[in-house]
């Protein structure tokens, strides 16, 4: 795998429509011929994408890159299909065409040969497999919390369970692994195994817990934020987040999207 | 055959007449593999207030049909840091700058009007006398008198040529401009956002931290059209049409309604090529109709 280590400016490009499936309920999750994307987009970075020429829906959608394949040049998203632009996203037909801006965002800095926690929920899933498929090929051990509502809503399953050294399923319903909350296995697993870090994404429960964690001085956490945007370049400043502490803001697009945990307001 | 694009606003030639609305589009090295902004008429700057502001609580902004509502609240670093952070970058595309001001009160302005002339670097400044999310702003260009009297004290202070950037919030927006003429403006632009506002039916609350914002984007395109339509007969002084503008067909129609030149704001965040697109599309559409100069077809919809 190629080493990249320089960010590159974002492109505006067009991309088209490998394949599409909806494996799990409410999610479209597409494969996406574009070099630039393929080649240059790094963990935790994001793309801005539209697939419809009218003003309405007027803003295109931000969305985490999953995975990357460079050599064929292609690229993957997770789409929760939530309102007017992720369903029309969810109507095109492969070979459709999307208009792209990306690689947006601040890369995640890949831990080399540490060990590595992974706590998420729902659509949050697709924000770390990127992250997770590259630590483990850079020598870290990989354990992934995968939490969802019941069963077919386990985004990422497969990716996740491919780019984790073990991974342990929680649902609320009981369909699927454990019945219940996944912090209430997590913090023996913490005690017990001592990870360097934690990335959290898709809950703000699950954001709070890592972050008492860290306070606790058990581990560092990390959390993948979404919000709003217009432009995800930091120009139309509508996807503040509170600073902790010092006062201000920090824009999810120019400053995140990944902050270590305890540097945000999580309410 | 090449078009002339040159338009001239007060004194200062634009080598096309299309610039950012203010704080829409950042002149930021990001946008280096998409966008020079050395293709552009004019930078313009984002609204600068003397001291720092953090801006308005979250959720900033909303989508709404064709356009979007924003309570941003005008985040700056301040006049100091502007100076020494932003303006040698907006300053060196060799194009005009325009530098946007606001203030809470009339000395505000005036203060800045003199800070930024005593840079050398501003070739007009833009008074934001009319942003809907400040609790002074949409005032000034609601008030007659409130209007005339900043416009004009800020004339008394400064050389550099002054734009009133105006609300569509008024009874007749032309009436407007002619009082910004009066007391000294060298140009108008024509308009800031609509205030307006979106409620979480879930929540049952305003969705926008802020509670109201200024809709901006296509939804406004003709109201904006027609704000520049009714002031250019009643004016002599330019016109900076904004308001929607989504693709060339737009800018040439707020041309023919009177403008000299016009703003792209919201579209920028929709189409990063937006800017150029409509350079380019100006210029085709002067070539099809056989007219030599953008300055031929300004405002000649006007029976």
């Amino acid at each position: 795998m190629k080493i990249k280590n320089s960010l590159i400016k974002p492109f505006l490009t067009e991309g088209r429509i490998k394949t599409r499936k909806n494996e799990y309920t409410g999610y479209l999750d597409l494969l996406i011929e574009n070099d630039k994307i393929a080649e240059h987009a790094m963990p935790g970075q994001f793309v801005m994408v539209r697939g419809w020429d009218s003003n309405d829906p007027v803003f295109s959608r931000p969305f985490d890159i999953v995975q990357v394949n460079p050599a064929k040049g292609l690229f993957r998203l997770i789409i929760k299909i939530a309102g007017k632009g992720t369903a029309m996203l969810n109507s095109l037909r492969a070979g459709s065409r999307l208009l792209i801006t990306g690689p947006l965002g601040n890369p995640v800095e890949v831990p080399h040969g540490e060990k590595i926690i992974l706590l998420v929920r729902g659509a949050g899933a697709a924000a770390v497999v990127y992250l997770a498929e590259s630590a483990k090929k850079a020598g870290t051990e990989v354990f992934t919390f995968l939490s969802a509502s019941t069963r077919n809503r386990l985004v990422c399953r497969d990716y996740l369970k491919d780019a984790s050294n073990d991974i342990n399923i929680i649902t609320d319903d009981g369909s699927d692994g454990y019945h219940g909350d996944a912090r209430d296995i997590l913090e023996g697993f913490i005690n017990k195994s001592k990870p360097d870090r934690i990335y959290t994404c898709g809950s703000k429960r699950f954001a709070r817990f890592t972050g008492e964690l860290e306070k606790k001085g058990l581990t560092k956490g990390y959390v993948f934020l979404e919000s709003y945007m217009a432009c995800g370049m930091g120009d139309c400043h509508g996807c503040a987040v509170k600073k902790r502490g010092s006062g201000g803001y920090f824009l999810v697009c120019k400053d995140g999207p990944v902050f270590p945990v305890n540097s945000v307001e999580l309410d | 055959m090449i078009m002339d694009l040159n338009v001239n606003i007060a004194g200062v030639i634009l080598k096309n007449p299309v610039m950012p609305a203010s704080g829409t589009y950042e002149c930021d090295s990001i946008h280096d593999n998409i966008f020079s902004p050395d293709e552009l008429g004019a930078v313009v700057s984002k609204t600068i207030f003397i001291n720092s502001r953090e801006g308005n609580t979250p959720p900033r902004i909303c989508e709404t049909p064709c356009g979007m509502l924003n309570s941003i609240g005008i985040p700056t670093e301040g006049v100091n840091n502007f100076i020494k952070d932003r303006l040698p970058v907006l300053s060196g595309f060799g194009v005009p700058v325009i530098i946007s001001i606001a203030g809470n009160s009339m000395e505000d302005f005036c203060e800045l009007a003199g800070i930024i002339e005593n840079t050398g670097k501003a070739d007009l400044l833009e008074l934001n006398l009319s942003c809907p999310n400040l609790h002074h702003g949409i005032e000034w260009a609601r008030d007659k008198k409130e209007l005339y009297r900043v416009i004009k004290k800020v004339k008394e202070v400064t050389r550099v040529p002054v734009i009133a950037k105006l609300s569509p919030s008024v009874v007749d927006i032309s009436e407007m401009s002619l009082i910004a003429e009066s007391a000294g403006a060298d140009a108008v632009a024509l308009i800031n956002t609509y205030k307006g506002m979106k409620i979480d039916i879930n929540k049952r609350k305003p969705f926008l931290g802020n509670i109201a914002g200024g809709l901006s984007g296509p939804a406004i395109h003709p109201l904006a059209v027609y704000a520049v339509y009714s002031s250019f007969t009643k004016i002599s002084i330019p016109i900076i049409g904004t308001g929607g503008i989504a693709s060339w067909i737009d800018a040439v129609e707020m041309i023919l309604a009177g403008a000299t030149a016009v703003g792209i704001g919201m579209y920028n965040f929709v189409n990063p090529l937006i800017m150029r697109e409509v350079i380019k599309g100006i210029e085709a559409y002067l070539k099809d109709n056989n007219f030599a100069e953008i300055t031929e077809i300004i405002g000649i919809a006007h029976l």
